[in-house]
């Protein structure tokens, strides 16, 4: 009886290390910052990736757009020479409607899986996506046809299958708190960590694993392939910083969150922005936001270019 | 400063001046209205019927009968005359309603009823600065006017004023022995009051005879009762003969005073009037409008208990949505339970009110399974999105014949409370459960229609109560605190109590 109380913490000890409640975040940040108008330049992936290809941000190169039902037909000629290419729902979020395509063959597809498709599954699937299958609110949508992403082996047994992407929280253009997201077994593939992902907390400065979460519970090795999560370190860390401080131009949303991924060869990638992020990433480094908010208002400079202030960062000492 | 200008200074000022109005309004609506905080409150209403009955002469009828008056001793619901062919007219200066008819045969019957409510006890005082002649009583003999001085010598051995002192001295027991001569065998109340009037007189204080009718319960055709006034310079002062007391009790309805006769029959003989007393009760509440009749209140036909009972039914149902409202938003803002859609737990719990409690909750559990595993099998089908959910819907609509169908012919009373569910709503928790369940599993879509269900009968308990329904629709002005409390919730940024729960893992034990 007195246990089950004590999973509860009280209001006062989580306001004095600064944690971030829902409420706070919806009234005191994303109203204040984040102006509606902004939202649908990350809410539509394909206005995203346009935006950030005219500042030279990386991201997965997109093949072609498919808007009208009639256009599905022409697939083949819009993937043109490509010999692997993922179909997007273009309003779509936590991966949802996301077909990978590794091969394909005289009308014959093979998924990311291994999965065997037919000309006329694939038809379907991007005739669902159009009216708006995976789009919050079944509203109509485009299909985003972009080339794959070859992982880095950097994460190779970090992982459980799935895409293992790095999510950093953005105020005012300074990014101030990372977490690396990885599927497991219980995820079944997928990065949220309320379906069972790990998040594990980085360090803004190095990049390197702070503290790793499953469930809420701290942890050292991934549950799945036993992996010494503490020796994660993210490669390319000013690169993925410098793709989380250009997002606040590039929208002008003063509080988001971009995620990133790190391709093979083309470095770290911005796969999409969120303009409310959620509060997860606060358990993942056992820190709260609205200390590193504050410390943003307090001590940070203003009026900094997107370089000046990913090296204020990283060379920050408190 | 500042603080006083932000939006929850501004909204915490609204809140308190909401307050206060509520409270005001609810102050006057039971001081002027008559409104009760408690539902089950009820006011007595005296129904008397005067009975007047007369055997014709032949000669064209003219009845006249004295009334109670307007007065502050009690209010009057309504007024009535049965008078079968009866032309009846009121003479309202006179307090005296009269029917005429042509000549008739026969024993005649004529009724007068009325009803009254908030009876009190007054001091019935009746001015009147006209000088009183008093009529020096005629001794019959020196034996009689001895009589009256020894008594009177009696009298005044007693305390207060003389008509005090001579009603107890008449009623005391046991009489004296010169009182007991002086009285006859058989005291009626009408007796009684001459030999008052007479001693009074003999001290030259006027008096009159007051007839009307002691409030009693199941009283029958008794004759008029009687109390005695007193003019105690510049003004008549009523008394009871039995016991001396001065003032109108509130169970006396006075119907005639002074020199004017209860009834008149013209073209009638062996007349009488008879009265009988009824007592109900009437819901205070539903007395309201006639209390404020009385106030003169014009604000109360601005309100919705002017309304016809119909709008009233329907307002009275919206006027507990407010109170709703506010436990959605406590629960998500506040606790933090994320239900299936913000207001489908209160529209549950709505319908869990006409369908009642057990039967509501098995039936609806029924359709949303059965409605689940009619979806599972449509997923196979990869439809779009809007014909899917219409899908589910008319699957909905099918459930719910069906329940009905079957619980009528198998007298199974659980099932036809299904059409009280709502349907869109109904087709929508189906169709995000079973989204939920597809894309993170049994174990979220379970929690998230436990949530919808905990928020749903929490809601329901609060609401179904009739009392707080009751005070809600009656006091309806307590809404205009709701929507600041609940203006007020949405500048709230503390901690959700469940992300106690989900931050507690950040607190490091030292």
């Amino acid at each position: 009886m007195f246990e089950y109380f004590k999973i509860f913490s009280v209001p006062r000890k989580l306001r004095a290390i600064g944690v971030l409640g829902m409420n706070a975040r919806n009234h005191g940040i994303i109203a204040r910052y984040n102006k509606r108008s902004l939202y649908p330049l990350v809410d539509d992936k394909v206005q995203t990736k346009k935006l950030a290809n005219n500042i030279d941000i990386n991201t997965p190169r997109m093949i072609g757009v498919i808007e009208h039902q009639y256009q599905v037909k022409d697939l083949m000629q819009v993937v043109g020479k490509h010999k692997e290419f993922v179909i997007k729902p273009a309003h779509g979020s936590q991966g949802k409607g996301v077909l990978v395509i590794k091969k394909y063959n005289n009308g014959e597809f093979i998924t990311a899986s291994g999965k065997k498709l037919s000309f006329n599954d694939v038809y379907q699937h991007i005739s669902n996506l159009l009216s708006g299958l995976y789009s919050l609110g079944g509203q109509y949508d485009v299909a985003l046809i972009e080339e794959l992403v070859h992982f880095s082996d950097a994460f190779k047994n970090f992982s459980y299958q799935g895409i293992p992407d790095v999510r950093i929280i953005v105020y005012k253009g300074y990014p101030i708190m990372a977490m690396m997201r990885l599927a497991t077994k219980e995820s079944d593939g997928r990065a949220n960590l309320h379906q069972g992902a790990v998040g594990v907390g980085l360090n803004m400065q190095t990049g390197k694993a702070v503290q790793a979460v499953s469930h809420n519970v701290p942890i050292d090795f991934h549950p799945d392939t036993g992996t010494d999560l503490m020796t994660l370190q993210v490669p390319f860390w000013r690169e993925h910083l410098m793709i989380g401080a250009q997002a606040y131009e590039m929208t002008g949303l003063g509080y988001l969150g971009a995620d990133i991924v790190l391709d093979k060869k083309r470095g770290p990638m911005m796969l999409e922005l969120n303009a409310r992020p959620g509060l997860a990433v606060q358990i993942a480094n056992g820190r709260g936001l609205k200390e590193a908010i504050k410390t943003v208002d307090k001590y940070y400079p203003k009026n900094l270019t997107a370089q000046e202030r990913v090296d204020f960062v990283l060379n920050y000492k408190k | 400063m500042k603080k006083i200008f932000s939006v929850r200074g501004i909204l915490g000022i609204l809140l308190v001046c909401s307050i206060f109005f509520a409270s005001y309004a609810t102050y006057y609506k039971i001081e002027h209205w008559g409104f009760s905080i408690n539902p089950k409150e009820k006011t007595d209403v005296w129904t008397v019927d005067a009975h007047i009955s007369f055997i014709p002469t032949g000669e064209p009828i003219e009845v006249s009968l004295s009334t109670p008056k307007i007065s502050d001793e009690y209010k009057i619901l309504s007024e009535d005359v049965i008078a079968k062919g009866y032309e009846i007219s009121e003479d309202e200066k006179h307090m005296r309603v009269t029917m005429k008819s042509k000549p008739r045969k026969g024993l005649q019957d004529i009724y007068y009823r009325i009803m009254l409510y908030d009876n009190e006890d007054v001091t019935g005082k009746v001015r009147d600065s006209s000088v009183q002649q008093v009529q020096q009583p005629i001794f019959v003999d020196e034996q009689q006017q001895q009589m009256v001085e020894e008594i009177w010598a009696l009298a005044d051995q007693k305390e207060g004023k003389p008509a005090k002192k001579i009603i107890e001295l008449l009623n005391q027991k046991p009489l004296p022995e010169e009182v007991d001569a002086f009285l006859p065998i058989k005291k009626s109340q009408r007796v009684m009051a001459e030999k008052i009037m007479f001693l009074l007189a003999v001290k030259n204080i006027p008096s009159r005879i007051v007839r009307g009718v002691k409030l009693k319960e199941k009283k029958r055709s008794a004759s008029a009762d009687l109390m005695l006034e007193v003019y105690e310079g510049s003004k008549w002062m009523i008394y009871n003969m039995e016991t001396g007391v001065a003032g109108l009790p509130k169970n006396f309805v006075i119907f005639q005073r002074g020199g004017v006769s209860l009834l008149d029959v013209a073209g009638g003989n062996k007349s009488e009037v008879k009265f009988s007393v009824m007592k109900s009760a009437i819901s205070s509440f539903k007395m309201a409008n006639r209390r404020a009749k009385y106030e003169n209140s014009n604000l109360f036909e601005y309100s919705i208990y002017n309304l016809p009972m119909l709008e009233q039914n329907t307002l009275k149902w919206l006027m507990i949505f407010p109170l709703g409202i506010l436990i959605v938003v406590l629960m998500r803002n506040v606790v933090g339970i994320s239900t299936m859609g913000t207001f489908t737990p209160m529209l549950i719990a709505m319908s869990l009110i006409r369908t009642g409690f057990v039967a509501g909750i098995i039936c609806f559990g029924l359709i949303v399974s059965l409605g689940l595993i009619i979806r599972t099998m449509l997923t196979r089908l990869n439809l779009l999105l809007v014909p899917r959910i219409s899908a589910v819907v008319i699957f909905v609509i099918i459930i719910m014949q069906m329940l009905t169908v079957l619980g009528y012919h198998y007298d199974f009373r659980i099932a036809s409370s299904a059409v009280f569910f709502p349907i869109i709503i109904t087709a929508w928790i189906i169709e995000r459960a079973s989204i939920t369940w597809e894309e993170e599993g049994a174990r979220n879509a379970t929690k998230q229609i436990i949530n919808t269900s905990i928020v749903a009968v929490f809601t329901y308990l609060i609401i179904s109560n009739d009392y707080i329904r009751y005070l809600m629709f009656a006091f309806n002005e307590w809404n205009l605190v709701i929507l600041f409390i609940v203006m007020l919730l949405g500048t709230y940024t503390g901690y959700r109590i469940t992300e106690l729960k989900r931050f507690a893992p950040l607190i490091k034990e030292k």
